[in-house]
């Protein structure tokens, strides 16, 4: 564990998110001070209102911290401009939805693509690509199915492959189960486990203790504050 | 990202809801259509003028006398008895006049056994065939032997022909005209244009002196100039040459003088003013148009706002999602641009033969059409592609 811990893959330093609305200064995080090794497996946990998503908009690079300091994979990221928050994206990041985002009317293989699309990889080469992430996630008979012709299960193995398919330096997964059957839930939870012992990054935002139990470790975020920080 | 890819989003997007984007591209169809086919349509009005026009004469210039003045009454132009055969002799020396055509005009009765017709008779010179540009069908015109000798021989036009039922099988028959025997020596091509021009009879210049009027004046003189750069020139030296033999100082002539340039020019100003009016009554259409693919672009940007919110978590810059959207736009109004120029050819094609001027087909008006229709897309697209680059990526994620 100590040579995963010197080689931190996120650095959160006194990081905080003011919402700004005019008339009143909402904070929704507070001084969150956090580190993730490289190949940890860690759970977010936090009711709503907990700060939750402002964590997870932080996390994934699609939001700036007010204040405090974020090195993603050795890079800090609090003062990239947008087209510099969309190249962490494109290249260290790898999102997992609960309501999948898939885009609509847009067969598996072509929403996994996509992202490689964004890389200015040649079309052929995601293809494939594409093709071998849906493959490993068992879904290699439904790369023409369109998400609406997909089960829940099912979108969510696909919004899967699309995060992996970059080989990003970490996975981002909000509430993965929340709008799967339980049978469907546990599937995807062993699937992160899998990927885990592959070596990947994994940070699960959820407000399920019992997900948060397929973590390695679970931090608990109260009132944009970190209360806890439990090992198992 | 690459252009092609772009390319490959706009035609899957635009192929998955074929009747928004047909409606949506009915506007621009319609728009460039009607350039297309006013354009055309004003072009062949033109040249169908002009081809009339040309078919008048190559390169004419008319001579016709003034008018006559008694005390401080003016008569009508070309009342006044000015122009004589010597002035046309004088003429036809000028350095770029190429042939001159005397005539004296007079109606009379042409009789053909049982048949006859009040006809136009034009007593002239062999130059009247290159200064009208007329052709002999059968026979021969009037020959320089036939004015010296004053014979009595008379070609006769294509309408006239028919009108008294003289055929190739006439030459040489004898026909009435005026009261007089006549040989008739040719029978002329018909040439079009106005239709007065193939009804006429031509005699001796010399005989219709003789017979006919009585006086050695000529109702006008016509001109062709070497080329139609010559006619300023010719016009001037006319000018000069008869202000000197008739003694004119003063600079009030007792004649004027046409040409074709002018009325080229006329036909030509009035046109460009068509054109321009049907242009101008097209392009609006384009307009509505190019308002009708940013209406679809906007609903389309707020349809898709969760879509570009994927987009940038998935690694979109604001730039992808603008030429995204942009490539759209642009593709509806290129799209709609080529089936408009098809419908625009069709059309034009269509109303050219209903209207006898042919098919006018200009590549110039095909490529302003294209230009146009792209940058409707540009500018009609480039509002909404922009709000959809601008977008929030956490609100866009969160819109439903």
């Amino acid at each position: 564990m100590s040579s995963l811990a010197a080689e931190p893959i996120i650095t959160l330093d006194e990081v905080s998110r003011v919402y700004d609305l005019g008339k009143v200064q909402v904070p929704a995080l507070n001084d969150v001070t956090l580190n993730v090794a490289n190949g940890e497996f860690l759970a977010i946990v936090g009711p709503s209102g907990s700060g939750k998503s402002t964590m997870m908009n932080i996390l994934g690079c699609l939001d700036r911290p007010t204040s405090g300091r974020y090195v993603l994979d050795g890079q800090p990221v609090d003062e990239l401009d947008d087209d510099g928050l969309a190249l962490v994206r494109s290249r260290s990041i790898g999102f997992v939805f609960q309501s999948y985002n898939l885009l609509p009317r847009t067969s598996a293989l072509e929403n996994v693509a996509t992202p490689l699309m964004y890389q200015g990889v040649g079309r052929k080469e995601r293809l494939r690509r594409a093709q071998s992430a849906l493959e490993r996630l068992g879904l290699g008979d439904r790369l023409h199915h369109i998400p609406s012709e997909l089960s829940g299960g099912q979108q969510q193995r696909v919004g899967i492959a699309r995060a992996l398919v970059t080989e990003p330096a970490l996975i981002l997964a909000d509430e993965p189960t929340g709008n799967l059957d339980s049978h469907s839930g546990a599937e995807v939870l062993e699937l992160f486990g899998d990927l885990h012992a592959l070596g990947r990054t994994i940070v699960l935002i959820t407000h399920d203790g019992a997900v948060a139990a397929a973590a390695d470790r679970a931090v608990h975020l109260r009132d944009g504050q970190i209360q806890e920080a439990v090992r198992e | 990202m690459k252009v092609t890819d772009l390319v490959g989003l706009a035609l899957s997007r635009l192929g998955t809801g074929k009747l928004r984007t047909a409606l949506t591209m009915l506007g621009i169809i319609i728009g460039v259509a009607s350039v297309v086919a006013l354009v055309s349509v004003a072009e062949g009005a033109t040249a169908g003028i002009s081809n009339q026009l040309q078919s008048l004469g190559t390169n004419l210039v008319t001579v016709s006398p003034g008018a006559v003045r008694t005390g401080a009454t003016r008569g009508a132009a070309g009342s006044a008895t000015t122009l004589t055969l010597a002035d046309a002799t004088a003429l036809a020396g000028l350095a770029d006049v190429q042939a001159v055509a005397p005539e004296l005009t007079t109606n009379k009765l042409v009789v053909v056994g049982s048949q006859n017709e009040t006809a136009r008779v034009v007593g002239t010179t062999p130059g009247y065939l290159p200064v009208f540009a007329y052709q002999v069908w059968v026979g021969s015109f009037l020959s320089q032997s036939a004015v010296d000798n004053n014979l009595r021989v008379a070609v006769i036009g294509a309408t006239t022909a028919t009108n008294l039922s003289l055929t190739q099988a006439s030459i040489g028959s004898t026909i009435d005209v005026g009261g007089l025997p006549f040989e008739l020596i040719g029978i002329l091509q018909p040439k079009g244009g106005t239709t007065t021009a193939d009804d006429q009879v031509m005699i001796p210049l010399s005989t219709a002196h003789e017979l006919l009027v009585g006086s050695n004046s000529v109702s006008a003189i016509g001109l062709s100039a070497t080329s139609q750069d010559a006619i300023n020139t010719v016009s001037a030296e006319i000018t000069s040459t008869l202000e000197q033999r008739h003694g004119i100082t003063n600079g009030v002539d007792d004649f004027s003088i046409a040409t074709q340039a002018q009325l080229l020019g006329t036909v030509g100003n009035v046109s460009g003013v068509l054109t321009l009016l049907l242009a101008g009554i097209a392009s609006i259409s384009l307009l509505v148009g190019g308002i009708g693919i940013m209406n679809i672009m906007l609903v389309s940007v707020r349809e898709r706002t969760r879509e570009i919110g994927i987009r940038k978590a998935i690694g979109a810059r604001g730039r992808d999602i603008l030429s995204q959207f942009l490539v759209e736009a642009l593709a509806l109004s290129l799209a709609g641009g080529l089936i408009g120029i098809g419908v625009g050819v069709i059309a034009s094609f269509g109303i050219g033969t209903y209207a006898g001027w042919g098919f006018i087909f200009n590549p110039a008006t095909v490529a302003v059409a294209v230009g146009f229709s792209l940058i409707v897309g540009i500018v009609f697209g480039v509002w909404p592609a922009s709000q959809a680059a601008r977008l929030d990526p956490v609100i866009a994620l969160r819109y439903e």
